[in-house]
């Protein structure tokens, strides 16, 4: 494999130094090196968003970053929401409104609301649409999820 | 505006509300999908596929590859038997062995110890070809003189119907108004979101096995063991969680399962293979492409006299489910009106370019765009309002459609009344477009295997009290399982949180023809109810035995003539004990009536029939094409509601699903070559897309689904793609006879310009 890297960052919360190689995408790093598949592939070339992730806050496609990017920042997955077995209320309300089928977009599209409820803790029907303009859910889950996001909002 | 998720909190946690805990691993990120699955050893295999749609192999030139650091295994169409498989005609090979015909079409493959090396790997193939002519329209396919892709099919013609019922001619003749029109559809692509992978595994004492997701694993494992001349015992499928089927997934990806097969076989290590997004839209077997010209005749007071129809759909290159999509397609759609004189010329043709399978509602859904359209033209000619139309023809409980189909239970027209009344029919708002259209749906389809027509189940009380159910039916998220649990929890008087259901690993479950032909609740469900209810039995005669005395059950207790108690766990030890290691189980199985049929096909071919009315409202800009989809409205006629928190899911998601049938989706070609490969370019419908979508229930008992209950899956997409296509023309004044309907072409027809 090609040059690697060496890496300091943190992942949901804990601190980390890894080797990274250079052409690694930080979707390829955080399954296979962190070997937290929660972050779902679901087209490599970031057009379906079942890999976002937060980076630094910010959701982005993890396919579209290099591993090496991750150094000095901070990375949010799916498994970071969850605490001591507690979901967090975006999950909780995903699931009281079946906000998805088969789940495959899920992960990417929780993080997806999680950086817009940051972002605006009041969001409306538009500033929804347009955060998941870019998570595809074929299942399409999208009233529903709507409904989540405006519900966890409330807690 | 979208209130009906509102609802959905308030009405949440009825007895017809629950969820299969499976939803807290997909929202934590612990669901074990397909790629997420890995063995020890593990290696990694890729496919070189043709760059060409039609050409002969010449000479294939392997090279150094397999002495390629971290190469173990190459795999040619010449290493092995000749031996086609099939779903409906055996036309395909697991790799060329002579000939590619169409451009993805798999040539050889590699297995290395990563994807990386395996991809290099490939790439170092060299493969001299010989170039064909080749055929990309299906009517040019037909023509005698056209380049033949499969010897056994002459003038590439892979199936063909000829469907005479009454006397069209005639009545023809006697119409007062007739419409006739050609539509055409293109080929769509169920676009699961998780690209198709497996892990396949073999040794001597476990035999093969396949670690995959697929909607129906036993006619996987059934091919795949003939195919590739293996014990039927030794070829397992494990299922993990699937992201999404669709119908799409209904065999998976064969080839991708048997190249995975053989090089796990040749290497003696797991072999893991997945397509990536491109390759799902190159060979991940789209439904057909279909071209429709239609006619109709009608009395002046609407009465529908007769309809005809010539119909050529697109097979590609290989054949896999299309002659039966071909079939639903031409045939489906005449019963949801009657229509006494039907006459149906349909023809399968192969062409270079993609293979295909199917989509969700089998081709119905292609159907219904054509068939509403042309309704609505009718309506137009005849002076009379499309509702009254379709309510003064529309079937009903009792009836035997023109094919035979017998319809048990049919609210069709409370259906399109609702519909109309919520879209607000009848109180149009001027500017905007309004559109309806009906369905009728196989639920529980007889015909897959006429000796194998319904389901097994097995019910189990363990040890500890709870019960495990065992069925082949498959849940990807549309709620099986949920289904299932219910009508076990029903049936057994206790908690559905007591009851888990197993259906992925195919060693364990009873065979099944799995999740195709709205089965699922109908036909596995009624198994399920049928296991439990025996179950139940056993349990009553085990407790009685143990306390000498009649017992009842009640909420999962058992209590005694004399008023002793007895819970679940004692019961199943005293079983335990008495045979010294068995458990109670209930086995269920449900075989409906044989379905006659006669050689022309009329005759009974489901279970029960789901029906249902949708209504669309658009707006459309004239100066630019533009169409805003604003509120579409389903209600259904699917018995009664088992699950109604998936019933509500299944109505978005398929309604979701019409839509981007209707305005967005459909592959493009350029001399065979799919001209967007790409979730960019082939565009399925995103959070901006997706309007108001009302559900309504129109909750009738079906005399023989469990509890009343038909199938749903399927239809939610059909009605969408004729309301959206009746609604457009409502609001343009003009009618876009072309899948999709786009703004370009609201344009063009605006304008009177001619595209191409």
């Amino acid at each position: 494999m090609s040059e690697k890297i060496t890496i300091s960052f943190t992942v949901n919360g804990e601190n980390e130094t890894r080797e990274a190689a250079v052409g690694q995408t930080l979707l390829s790093f955080i399954r296979d090196d962190l070997h937290l598949t929660g972050t779902k592939s679901g087209c490599e070339i970031g057009e379906c968003g079942a890999c976002t992730v937060l980076l630094n806050g910010k959701p982005v496609n993890s396919c579209l970053v290099l591993a090496i990017e991750l150094n000095g920042k901070e990375l949010l997955t799916i498994e970071g929401l969850s605490k001591n077995g507690e979901l967090d209320k975006l999950q909780q309300e995903f699931i009281d409104h079946a906000a998805f089928q088969c789940g495959y977009c899920t992960p990417g599209m929780i993080m997806s609301a999680k950086a817009l409820l940051e972002r605006k803790p009041d969001p409306n029907d538009e500033d929804i649409n347009e955060a998941l303009s870019g998570n595809l859910c074929r299942c399409g889950a999208y009233q529903e999820i709507r409904a989540a996001i405006k519900d966890a909002a409330k807690k | 505006m979208p209130i009906i998720t509102e609802n959905i909190t308030r009405e949440k946690k009825t007895e017809t509300d629950f969820q299969s805990p499976e939803v807290w691993t997909k929202v934590t990120g612990k669901a074990v999908y397909g790629n997420d699955f890995k063995l020890p050893g593990m290696l990694y295999g890729k496919i070189l596929r043709s760059p060409h749609p039609h050409a002969r192999i010449k000479k294939i030139n392997l090279g150094s590859v397999e002495a390629m650091p971290g190469v173990y295994a190459s795999l040619t169409g010449a290493e092995l038997p000749e031996r086609p498989y099939g779903i409906v005609f055996d036309d395909e090979l697991p790799l060329a062995a002579e000939l590619v015909r169409y451009i993805g079409d798999e040539v050889a493959a590699v297995a290395a110890v990563d994807n990386e090396t395996a991809s290099k790997a490939v790439e170092a193939i060299n493969v001299d070809y010989e170039m064909l002519p080749a055929v990309f329209s299906p009517r040019e396919a037909l023509k005698p003189d056209a380049p033949q892709l499969h010897e056994k099919f002459k003038d590439n013609l892979a199936w063909e119907r000829n469907l005479l019922r009454g006397d069209s001619d005639k009545a023809f003749r006697e119409a007062d108004v007739i419409v006739e029109n050609t539509f055409t559809i293109p080929s769509v692509h169920s676009t699961y979101l998780e690209p198709t992978v497996c892990v396949a595994a073999d040794d001597p004492y476990n035999g093969l096995i396949i670690h995959t997701a697929v909607q129906s694993p036993d006619a996987v494992r059934v091919i795949i063991a003939k195919a590739l001349e293996l014990p039927l015992s030794k070829v397992r499928i494990v299922g993990p969680v699937m992201g999404g089927g669709f119908g799409g997934r209904v065999y998976g990806n064969l080839k991708l399962y048997m190249i995975a097969s053989l090089l796990a076989i040749k290497t003696g290590r797991p072999v893991k293979m997945q397509l990536t997004r491109e390759e799902e839209f190159l060979v991940g077997r789209p439904m057909i492409a279909a071209e429709m010209h239609l006619k109709m005749g009608f009395k002046n007071d609407g009465t529908i006299l007769a309809r005809e129809a010539d119909i050529v759909t697109d097979n590609g290159a290989y054949s896999a489910q299309a002659p039966w999509v071909s079939k639903t397609l031409s045939e489906r759609n005449d019963s949801v009106y009657h229509i006494p004189n039907i006459k149906t010329r349909v023809r399968l043709a192969y062409t270079n370019k993609v293979p295909t399978g199917q989509y969700r509602a089998y081709g119905n859904q292609a159907a219904n765009f054509a068939t509403e359209s042309l309704l609505d033209m009718g309506a137009v000619k005849l002076g009379i309002d499309p509702l009254k139309l379709r309510l003064k023809n529309c079937v009903k409980t009792g009836d035997t459609t023109v094919h035979g189909l017998k319809i048990k239970s049919c609210a069709l027209a409370e259906c399109l009344k609702a519909a109309a009344e919520e879209i607000g029919w009848y109180d149009r708002k001027k500017g905007y477009g309004y559109g309806i259209s009906a369905a009728i749906h196989a639920s529980g389809s007889l015909v897959f295997d006429k000796n194998f027509r319904g389901a097994a189940a097995l019910a189990r009380l363990e040890l500890d009290g709870r019960i495990s159910i065992f069925s082949g039916e498959q849940d990807y998220g549309q709620g099986a399982h949920a289904t299932f649990t219910l009508i076990a929890s029903r049936v057994l008087g206790i908690s559905p949180e007591m009851i888990t259901v197993y259906s992925r690993d195919t060693l364990s479950s009873p065979h099944s023809i799995g999740a195709l032909g709205n089965r699922q609740t109908t036909i596995g469900g009624k198994a399920v109810q049928m296991a439990a209810k025996r179950l139940r039995e056993l349990i009553v005669l085990t407790a009685a035995d143990m306390l000498e005395d009649p017992v009842v059950m009640e909420k999962g207790t058992l209590r005694s003539a004399s008023d002793r108690i007895v819970e679940l766990p004692l019961v199943a030890y005293h079983y335990h004990s008495l045979t010294c290691g068995l458990s109670l189980i209930g086995e269920g199985r449900y075989v409906p009536e044989p379905s006659e049929y006669d050689e022309t096909g009329y005759g009974n071919i489901a279970v029960t029939y789901s029906f249902a009315a949708h209504g669309a409202v658009v707006e459309v800009d004239k100066t630019t094409g533009a169409i805003t989809v604003h509120k579409i409205v389903a209600a259904h006629d699917s018995g009664k509601i088992i699950n109604q928190i998936s019933a509500i899911g299944q109505v978005f998601g398929g309604t979701t699903q019409g839509l981007g049938m209707s305005c967005y989706e459909g592959y493009l070609f350029n001399k065979g070559e799919v001209a967007n490969a790409s979730l960019a370019d082939y565009r399925i419908p995103t959070s901006l897309d997706v309007p108001d979508i009302t559900p309504i229930f129109i909750e009738n008992e079906d005399p023989e689904g469990p509890y009343g209950a038909k199938g749903l899956g399927e239809i939610v997409q059909i009605p969408v793609l004729g309301a959206v296509a009746n609604a457009v023309a409502d609001a343009a004044g003009v009618r876009v006879t072309d899948l999709p309907i786009t703004a370009e072409k609201v344009y063009q027809a605006l304008s009177g310009w001619e595209c191409e």
